[in-house]
């Protein structure tokens, strides 16, 4: 197999403060023409340290310390600054993480994508206009021409990568990488975006590199996988290899972590413990030895070579960074420590006839979208947006109650709503059967010790300069408990999220995300609430660190009674969780539920794509269709009718016209559709 | 994620080491030591009574018993700029503090408040802003006549918006931070959240800001001074230095060159001080170098 | 784009507007007779009588306000109590005085000052940068009165190379000129500095974000990706700091003309302070408000023009 790139033993090193920092060590990795490679790894893994140093882009304070990088058979390292202008856009394109900020803000797409054909001295510019109109419709933008004037803030996060995907298809490279392409992005959307990527590299027979840290992508789209952990490739091989007969102990535990690896409801995820190792000074031994379940003394002081593993699928060399693997070897299994057991399934105890513990009637959020004048010049006679609405749900003590939505669902204004920070326009939210909206703030905050809410950025949601002993403090302060020992409250907090004590004094920014996110619990735990809303609460978190969160939320559940409020948009992770599932489009509930049914039988066509729609790790099961089309339309653009209408495959004339009224099904579901699809 | 990989790696560093390293802060923080030191101990330092009158020396150049010369009244240079930077540190120390505190709550309730008082507040900053401000203390001179308190309030009321626009902004971008909605979320009030979790997010850039102005402060004291419609001589202030020095530019330079040194070593020294500060602390300019 | 300018001509109005009462109650919260303290001691009781009558003090203070007003709102600034002339009239005639040696003293600035900031900003912490970096803290430190000074002290009284007087014989082109270029190296050399560090650090801000590193990675010319793309938005915060710093510039023009004795708004209100003649400096007072706001105002356009975000704010 010809490669179309190959990197060779590379080493990258970065100049820090703190001395030096080996990003990248002895990564080889061949990249075989017309195939899709995807690197994957979480964060630390050096996998876009990776990428920049291919493109010879990295950061002034790095060095190449070691290694070469060919690229058809040239050196990519001895570029001088034209031949690097030729292979950059030329031979390899990108195609980048976060479109908004990559996409110069103030120029419009057709001076954007005319610059880059700056190269095709032939083209007039009026033909290079053409090309690009060509493209955008080629990657599903409509009414090309016309969009070129759009400027990148005027297009959504989907169009905005669709036409990043455009403009790296633009110069028909030969090499196409896509840095985590659908991270920004939803999941109906993540879908078109894979699939979007499939068809520009076999019509375009482009070789594809794709980082990401999300298993299902990787599954969905790659024929060969690298994994990588601590800026070393520890694993590497076919597709299949890799997700079936994962060798290395970190590719096993990785994919065991991936909730949507397991499909029964376990109320247990599987971790692993420990942290990625500090890559200051070269590290002694496998990079993965402090975590490894496996690991023998050999593997503390004896760095392991890249050995074959025998059987592979054909196209690869099946081959793992693990001294279980060397022929000549010294391997000694140790006689196995406590694994922690799986299917410990906790239940919790829900008391199903008492009266709801929050009740929500009818609610409806609105927000004005333009100030008055600019209304009134566009003729606009209501400028607000539902962002809520008319949405009815309960949950009970100790029952977990997942909303699911995508971006622009509605569902994090909902939840802020609970709390009285987003004013609430029309409806009821009864906790205890008391009535909050309308609350004033001073009755409000008695009800503050009850309902507590965790926010979806782990570090970001902490005040940054306060200490942890501080933040975890506060709650029992403000809340007028000043004469408890608030160190030994916070001691206490800490002992039950299992943070070490001596994180007291220190200050978000020196937290992981895992930690942080357990500094969030313990502040919501902290005066011992009723009902716990919880925004997101994996976001941010690598998969193997998920899963502690996600396991500390249900024993606290189950050990305090607790209720909880779960918005996410992660459907494997809230199927594990949850009791009762709500699924938000456009501000309104379509699909209202017992989990375990609605992903069994989603009634709704949206549930349905969804549920279908999350990427599985799982190279066997490749979907050859996205399910729904388009977008979530804006809020001020609502469809008439079904609202859902125009992206649903099985859209009648009825649904154009009539608006669905919330129909229950013979299981207890409601559902908001003319034409159910189970029940 | 690349950038958090990479941000991983970059540890906060020593910002005073930094501070210490970068070679034009330091020169800055020496110069604005010297005119903190020099201003406080001009007692101690001065050769002469300012005010003392030695007519012999009148306009003499800088000598052994004058070290900067004297002027046209024979009273030494060396010993009135001394103490011309007394009055410009009371100015200055006041002028900024007062605007700094002023600014910093105006711009946190502008940012923080209801919508009304933020239009409120930011268009009376415009409107402050909309007056040059030597054309202001110049109008404000010719109603109440010069005076070193008038200077000081004209300087504070003109400085304000600048620090409040500022905080402000900060304010604005941190209100809908997820911290701030977690505060909220808890109960916590609204004085709490602006004094304990807005305050000390806010005051970093206020800060610079705050050394960037002393120059500005300094200079339109001295400027008024000169024009006669600020400090009055026989007082000696830079400015007023300057004003004397002016009329006999054309029989003697010193007056006028040893006027303006101490003026320009403060704007170099408190410039170099604030650029090295912000390099240092403002986020959005970390990680170029 | 269109409701973008209406809503910013509005704002300009109503600064103006709010200046103006602002003015008012300046004059009229001063304790003591308004009459005196407008007039000075050197009014006899005719001229105060006049004023009196002709500022209507005898009305009510809210009348007072609204004929005050609507005068300064159809151009009519008051008469010069001491030589009968009309303030709007006086005003005008110093107005293009002024007016030209900012935009020299701008010129200067922004043809110097930009150019250096992207030089620094190409390579930072090279040779280039550290001399412009250097020449621009030097011209910071100075301020703009004590430049028009020294520059007295040396090219009138040492060197007798350019003009230090006066604004030069009406109608001859060239003599004017000359007679611009001491007063507006004076009020535009700190400027110069001030500009270059501004692009300079927007510049280096601009270098850093995702979308510079993704033009590198689309392969375009360092030429495209410094002039067309970073420049194109770190000149942005560049031209609303001309805009605000304008206020800043009328105070330099102030100084330098009086200092070189140049006819001009600032000059007259020096006069004026000198003379307590209120009625002038408060229309001279007015007409600076009027010409910042303008300045600010065209600014903003021209932000909105080149940044199609802003158009979608305010």
């Amino acid at each position: 197999m010809e490669a179309l790139l190959d990197i060779h033993r590379l080493s990258v090193e970065f100049n820090t403060a703190r001395g030096r920092v080996h990003a990248l060590r002895d990564v080889s990795i061949s990249v075989p023409k017309g195939k899709v490679v995807g690197i994957v790894g979480e964060s630390g893994s050096g996998k876009s340290t990776l990428v920049w140093a291919v493109m010879r882009l990295l950061a002034g304070n790095s060095i190449v310390a070691d290694g070469k990088i060919t690229f058809r058979g040239e050196d990519v390292l001895s570029f001088d600054e034209s031949a690097l202008r030729e292979f950059r856009g030329e031979s390899v394109s990108m195609v980048f993480q976060d479109p908004m900020t990559s996409q110069i803000p103030v120029l419009d797409y057709r001076r954007q994508m005319t610059d880059i054909l700056y190269r095709r001295k032939g083209l007039s510019r009026q033909e290079k206009i053409r090309m690009a109109a060509r493209f955008m419709n080629r990657v599903g933008i409509p009414d090309a021409d016309d969009r070129l004037r759009h400027f990148p803030h005027q297009f959504s996060g989907g169009m905005r990568q669709r036409a990043g995907i455009a403009m790296a298809l633009l110069m028909d490279p030969a090499l196409l990488i896509a840095d985590e392409p659908t991270t920004a992005l939803d999941v109906t959307m993540e879908a078109q975006i894979i699939h979007l990527i499939r068809e520009a590299q076999t019509d375009f027979g482009a070789t594809v590199m794709v980082i990401s840290h999300n298993l299902g992508l990787i599954a969905e789209l790659c024929d060969k996988v690298v994994v990588m952990y601590a800026g070393e490739v520890v694993e590497q091989g076919d597709v299949k290899d890799i997700f079936f007969n994962a060798h290395h102990p970190y590719t096993q535990a990785l994919l065991e972590c991936d909730p949507s690896h397991d499909l029964k409801q376990e109320r247990h995820f599987p971790t692993i413990p420990g942290d990625v190792p500090d890559l200051h000074g070269t590290p002694k031994g496998c990079v993965f030895a402090q975590r490894c379940r496996h690991a023998s003394d050999i593997c503390q002081y004896k760095r392991p070579g890249e050995y074959p593993i025998a059987g592979g699928h054909a196209s690869d060399a099946h081959a793992a960074r693990c001294h279980r693997y060397d022929p000549g070897g010294v391997w000694k299994e140790l006689p196995k420590s406590e694994t922690p057991k799986a299917s410990t399934r906790i239940d919790v105890h829900v008391e199903r006839d008492a009266p709801p513990l929050l009740e929500i009637k009818d609610l409806r959020v609105r927000f004005p979208v333009m100030g008055r004048v600019r209304a009134l010049a566009s003729g606009i006679s209501d400028p607000h947006v539902d962002a809520v609405a008319g949405v009815s749900l309960a949950i009970r003590t100790g029952e977990t109650l997942g909303l699911v939505g995508e971006s622009g669902s509605g569902k994090t204004t909902l939840a802020r709503a609970v709390l009285g920070l987003n004013r609430v326009h029309s409806g009821s939210i009864r906790f205890r059967k008391e009535e909050l909206v309308g609350l004033p703030e001073n009755t409000y905050k008695k009800m503050r010790r009850d309902i507590a809410m965790m926010f979806q950025d782990p570090v970001g949601s902490l005040s940054p300069r306060q200490t942890v002993g501080q933040l975890l403090s506060e709650p029992l302060i403000i809340h007028g408990e000043r004469d408890l020992p608030l160190r030994d409250a916070a001691e206490k907090l800490c002992d039950m999220v299992s943070l070490p004590r001596n994180f007291l004094s220190r200050y978000p920014h020196e937290l992981s995300g895992g930690q942080a996110r357990r500094v969030g619990v313990a502040r919501a735990l902290a005066l011992s609430p009723a009902l716990v809303i919880a925004d997101e609460p994996t976001a941010g978190l690598d998969v193997s660190v998920q899963g502690e969160v996600l396991n500390l939320m249900i024993e606290l559940q189950a050990l305090h009674g607790l209720s909880y409020l779960i918005i996410s948009h992660n459907l494997p992770v809230i199927r594990q969780v949850s009791d009762i599932l709500a699924i938000m489009y456009l501000g309104r509930i379509v699909e209202y539920g017992a989990c375990s049914q609605v992903f069994e039988k989603p009634a709704h066509p949206y549930s349905e794509a969804l549920v279908r729609g999350t990427p599985r790790p799982d190279p066997s099961r490749r979907r050859k269709l996205v399910s729904i089309e388009g977008e979530v339309p804006s809020l001020t653009n609502r469809p008439g009718g079904c609202e859902f209408h125009p992206r649903c495959p099985y859209a009648t004339d009825r649904c154009r016209k009539e608006q669905p009224s919330p129909t229950r099904l013979v299981d207890g579901r409601t559902v908001l559709c003319h034409f159910p699809l189970a029940g | 994620m690349t950038m958090d990989a990479v941000g991983t790696f970059r540890q906060r560093p020593e910002k005073l080491a930094l501070l210490l390293k970068n070679k034009q802060g330091m020169i800055g923080f020496v110069l604005v030591v010297a005119f903190f030191l020099s201003a406080l101990l001009a007692p101690f330092l001065a050769t002469h009574d300012p005010a003392q009158l030695d007519i012999p020396a009148r306009l003499t150049g800088p000598g052994a018993d004058h070290w900067l010369g004297a002027d046209q009244l024979g009273r030494d240079t060396y010993s009135r700029v001394l103490y011309g930077g007394r009055v410009a540190l009371k100015v200055a120390a006041i002028g900024v503090t007062l605007s700094l505190v002023i600014g910093l709550t105006l711009g946190m309730v502008a940012g923080y408040g209801p919508r009304w008082l933020d239009n409120a507040l930011l268009l009376l900053f415009d409107t402050i802003r909309s007056f040059p401000t030597i054309v202001l203390a110049l109008a404000a001179v010719s109603l109440l006549g010069p005076s070193l308190n008038l200077i000081l309030s004209i300087v504070i009321i003109t400085s304000i918006p600048s620090y409040a626009r500022l905080a402000r902004t900060s304010t604005l971008a941190l209100k809908n931070t997820e911290f701030i909605m977690a505060e909220r979320s808890l109960g916590a009030g609204t004085f709490r959240i602006l004094f304990r979790h807005v305050m000390p997010n806010v005051i970093g850039p206020l800060l610079i800001l705050a050394a960037m102005d002393v120059p500005v402060v300094v200079t339109i004291e001295a400027g008024l001074s000169f024009l006669g419609l600020g400090v009055l001589p026989p007082t000696a202030s830079w400015g007023t230095i300057l004003n004397e020095g002016y009329l006999v530019i054309r029989t003697s330079p010193w007056p006028v060159v040893a006027g303006g040194i101490p003026l320009v070593l403060t704007t170099l020294g408190f410039t170099l001080l604030g650029e090295a500060l912000r390099d240092i602390f403002d986020p959005k300019l970390r990680g170029i170098r | 784009m269109l409701i973008y300018i209406v809503k910013r001509i509005g704002l300009a109005v109503l600064i103006i507007l709010l200046a103006v009462l602002a003015l008012f109650v300046m004059l009229h919260s001063i304790p003591g007779d308004p009459v005196s303290i407008a007039l000075g001691p050197r009014a006899t009781p005719e001229i105060q009588a006049a004023y009196a009558a002709k500022m209507n003090l005898d009305k009510p203070l809210f009348t007072q306000f609204l004929i005050f007003l609507g005068n300064v709102l159809t151009g009519d600034l008051g008469t010069d109590v001491f030589s009968n002339r009309s303030v709007a009239k006086t005003l005008l005639g110093q107005l293009p005085y002024t007016i030209s040696l900012a935009v020299a003293s701008l010129g200067w600035a922004v043809a110097l000052g930009i150019p250096m900031g992207c030089i620094s900003a190409t390579k930072p912490n090279g040779w280039l940068d550290r001399i412009t970096g250097l020449v621009s803290i030097g011209t910071i430190a100075v301020p703009s009165f004590l430049v028009s000074i020294w520059a007295i002290l040396v090219f009138a009284i040492h060197l007798n190379i350019f003009p230090v007087i006066g604004a030069g014989d009406q109608g001859d082109l060239a003599d004017m000129a000359l007679h611009l270029v001491l007063p507006s190296f004076a009020v535009g050399l700190g400027w110069v500095g001030y500009l270059a560090r501004m692009v300079r650090a927007s510049m280096l801000e601009v270098m850093g974000e995702n979308y510079i590193r993704s033009a590198r990675a689309f392969g375009l010319t360092t030429q495209t990706i410094i002039y067309r793309y970073a420049l194109r938005v770190a000149i942005l915060p560049t031209i609303t700091l001309i805009g605000v710093g304008f206020g800043g510039l009328l105070s330099g023009t102030v100084f330098a003309e009086i200092i070189f004795a140049r006819p001009g708004i600032g000059k007259v209100i020096y006069d004026m302070v000198l003379n307590r003649n209120f009625p002038v400096v408060q229309g001279a007072v007015m007409m600076t408000v009027a010409l910042y706001a303008v300045v600010t105002l065209a600014s903003d356009i021209i932000v909105s023009i080149l940044d199609p975000r802003v158009r979608e704010s305010l």
